[in-house]
């Protein structure tokens, strides 16, 4: 299965990236995808969302589309 | 209670603000505009980013439950995305009720709830392409 990764601002230029498909598996999570597709990026400030929704980073992704890298906030 | 969130990469346009009933006693709007200085540098505009569906649904939520503490009959919530020169507003919320203290809350209170944990950044440079 594959799913879409998605970095917003700061996380953008860490990953290098603002959007991206990678191969994963149901049980797979936000912490196991990093690890293996950017190992050096630092993710002490990001908060991660699973289909529009935040979850932590041992969330098993299941059948989710969309994982999201959510910086610290800073709308208004 | 009637709620509209909108996100537009062109300038706000301040929609027109028929009452939802004629038991609207106050009516809020708070502007929040680009200032030029950041950290004492002064700047032309700041870039905003968000993730829309993201940011409608935890906004959604934020503003439904301060519904409940703070009853109002209509809110509009406008943000801008893209670049924002500095004079022009990033923000537009508009809050209608029955009387001013719960519209002035709510209004206060959804703006920290903005900034709390809704997926909107603001950057002073234009981010560079992939």
């Amino acid at each position: 299965m594959e799913i879409t990764l998605l970095a917003f601002a700061a996380s953008s230029d860490s990953f290098g990236f603002s959007s991206r498909k990678v191969s994963c598996s149901a049980d797979d999570t936000p912490l196991t995808i990093v690890q293996r597709i950017a190992p050096e990026v630092n993710i002490s400030s990001l908060r991660v969302a699973l289909d529009c929704e935040f979850v932590t980073w041992e969330t098993p992704i299941a059948d989710a589309r969309e994982l999201a890298f959510i910086p610290p906030v800073s709308g208004g | 209670m009637h709620l509209e969130i909108h996100f537009t990469a062109e300038s706000i346009v301040i929609p027109s603000c028929s009452l939802p009933s004629k038991e609207v006693g106050a009516l809020v709007e708070f502007h929040g505009i680009v200032r030029e200085l950041e950290d004492n540098k002064a700047l032309p505009g700041l870039f905003y980013e968000a993730y829309e569906p993201m940011a409608r649904r935890v906004l959604k939520r934020h503003l439904l439950e301060l519904g409940t503490l703070h009853p109002c009959q209509a809110v509009h919530f406008i943000h801008r995305t893209g670049w924002v020169p500095v004079g022009e507003a990033s923000l537009y919320i508009c809050v209608m009720s029955a009387h001013r203290g719960e519209a002035l809350r709510f209004l206060a209170d959804s703006i920290d709830r903005l900034k709390l944990d809704v997926p909107i950044w603001k950057r002073t440079t234009r981010p560079s392409k992939d």
